[in-house]
């Protein structure tokens, strides 16, 4: 034991040494969990999907043949993987707008509206609670040509010649699937664009009105440019769910008829659990993430700039 | 006085417009509940009717004659053993990012991040594969560990941005009467937490309550899996029997409607603010 004058600035410098790396194995043992776990069920099978993507492996067999660039040559060619990306495309674009102007219209109605907003508010966003399967179950039974409570209704209002099978009906399944999915969205993006209008001091629209701006106006000059925010979220995230739609793919039309509902998720599904072709399957799967993240990106940039602007 | 007259009028009638397109919206659910108390006949003959009695032989059946418990007893294991795991894990994960913030932790927080890019297609073929070479596949772990995989991404982004808004003052005087580093996360922070925790509790149990893929794929063929799972199969094979596949959806929704009903406030808080952050 040593005086403690003289160890004083020694013990310090060997303190605060201990201390870093003490928190530094605290923090570790605090991460570590997350980390392996998230390595080994995320990272590891993508890096896999890299490797798949240039095999031919149909899934069972121990064989995993190299055939290089192959499958992607084959997804360039194929008018089957053509068909599926315009699906994606279509269902995408459809979904993102009509999810993100139904959802604004909602947040509008429930923000204004003088009574009830809690239940009004609860009511759009319940279909969000259903699973896609039970969503699917549902809307297929509604939409069912026989006994569906759609026709029902189109009978009953003396249309009955516009009733359709309409899952069955190549020309209507993708219409009636994204109309369906807008249902179940945009309760979601709903509570997005509430947190946004909250946001917005009510001083500023009162002004307007002072000044003579209509509803129309206010909504035009200065509710919606006010939005900008809550809008690049829900783009985004509605551009994401729509690009992995799958569940009520499954269950509404099994991607037919013949392939008119057969997007980018189901035919990875189909190739790969379905007809056995794992290393195509995964090559589809890389295409896929890249899309995902090539269109965030642009869609992150594009939108941060507009909210700059305004 | 006419001035407010109109403004009423305006008031009425964004309220009755309101109620209309709400209305329109609850009806595929309300339909969905009332066919579950319906018997086929009654819904081919008309869907839109109320069911005239308390009809319960949908449920009676689907709970007695077929598996559809084992599948229940199956999604109650998967949603609860998931979510306390996530709970045990991703907290303490987050919080060492924020408070321990150095080169290697602000690394590890972007790699955590990327993983919310990377839509689960995208690694699950290989994913069943590796199962199978851990041994894993065919049981509920499997899935368990991989919903706790797939929300560590989103979990740390919640975590560390609310561990930034509790004060280091309170963690340190926690130290200097000796608490430990897991008392001082267990005991002083993490009860601070309690609202992103019943956030990510409610929206992960929802998801992890409706998946459907990965259960499917997953779990071994032959045995009753998830609810959504079983619904799905029905729809397949018993394509005629609507009235049981009613009561199979209804089983699957009700509790999701009953907890929404208690912790709403948790849901809009753990969208909005994940989506101010993201």
């Amino acid at each position: 034991m040593g005086t403690p004058a003289s160890t004083a600035g020694l013990r310090i410098k060997e303190k605060s040494r201990r201390k870093k790396s003490s928190a530094n194995s605290f923090a570790l043992i605090f991460i570590l969990p997350s980390l392996v776990l998230y390595t080994l069920f995320v990272i590891v099978p993508t890096l896999g999907s890299v490797y798949l993507s240039f095999t031919s492996w149909d899934g069972i067999s121990e064989d995993i043949r190299f055939i290089g660039l192959a499958n992607f040559a084959e997804i360039w060619q194929s008018p089957r993987v053509h068909n599926a990306l315009k699906n994606t495309l279509i269902l995408t674009v459809s979904l993102v707008l009509l999810e993100n102007v139904a959802a604004i219209a909602m947040a509008l109605m429930v923000d204004r509206v003088r009574w009830f907003k809690n239940l009004f508010r609860s009511l759009f966003y319940f279909p969000t609670l259903l699973s896609g399967v039970v969503m699917g179950f549902v809307w297929t039974m509604i939409l069912n040509y026989n006994f569906g409570v759609f026709n029902q209704i189109l009978n009953a209002v003396g249309l009955g010649s516009w009733a359709l099978d309409w899952l069955g009906n190549p020309d209507y399944a993708m219409v009636s699937i994204i109309l369906s999915t807008v249902w179940k969205g945009a309760g979601y993006y709903m509570i997005i664009y509430l947190a946004g209008l909250q946001g917005i001091p009510t001083e500023l629209s009162e002004a307007a009105s002072i000044d003579g701006a209509n509803s129309r106006q206010q909504f035009r000059f200065i509710t919606f440019p006010l939005l900008a925010g809550s809008l690049t979220v829900c783009m985004v995230l509605s551009t994401i769910s729509a690009l992995k739609i799958f569940d009520q793919i499954a269950v509404m039309t099994d991607g037919g008829p013949g392939f008119a509902t057969e997007t980018l998720t189901y035919i990875i599904y189909k190739v790969g659990f379905g007809e056995l072709r794992q290393g195509f399957g995964t090559a589809l799967a890389l295409v896929l993430f890249v899309l995902i993240l090539i269109v965030t990106v642009i869609q992150v940039q594009v939108l941060r700039k507009r909210e700059v602007q305004h | 006085m006419k001035e407010s007259t109109r403004k009423r009028i305006g008031e009425a009638g964004l309220f009755l417009i309101t109620l209309l397109v709400d209305l329109l919206f609850f009806f595929p659910i309300l339909f969905n509940l009332m066919s579950a108390f319906k018997s086929n006949g009654e819904i081919m003959r008309d869907a839109i009717a109320f069911p005239t009695s308390l009809y319960l032989e949908n449920f009676r059946y689907l709970l007695t004659e077929t598996e559809f418990p084992r599948a229940i007893l199956n999604s109650l294991i998967l949603t609860a053993v998931s979510i306390v795991l996530q709970i045990l894990i991703i907290p303490m994960a987050g919080y060492a990012i924020e408070r321990r913030q150095a080169k290697w932790t602000n690394f590890v927080f972007l790699y955590f991040l990327a993983g919310m890019m990377i839509p689960f297609q995208a690694y699950m073929i290989p994913l069943f594969k590796e199962l199978k070479m851990l041994g894993l596949y065919g049981s509920l772990a499997g899935p368990i560990l991989i919903y706790v995989a797939g929300a560590v991404g989103f979990g740390c982004l919640l975590y560390t941005s609310f561990v930034k808004g509790i004060p280091k003052e309170i963690e340190e005087a926690a130290e200097i009467d000796g608490c430990g580093r897991y008392g001082i996360f267990w005991k002083i922070v993490f009860p601070l937490l309690g609202p992103v925790t019943a956030s990510m509790v409610v929206l992960n149990g929802l998801g992890i309550w409706n998946d459907f893929l990965l259960p499917m794929l997953a779990l071994p063929s032959g045995e009753p899996k998830t609810m959504v799972v079983e619904i799905y199969r029905y729809i397949g094979e018993f394509s005629s029997r609507w009235d049981m596949i009613f009561a199979g959806t209804a089983l699957s929704v009700i509790p999701v409607l009953i907890v929404f009903v208690f912790m709403q406030k948790y849901f809009v808080k753990g969208i909005s603010s994940g989506a101010t952050k993201g």
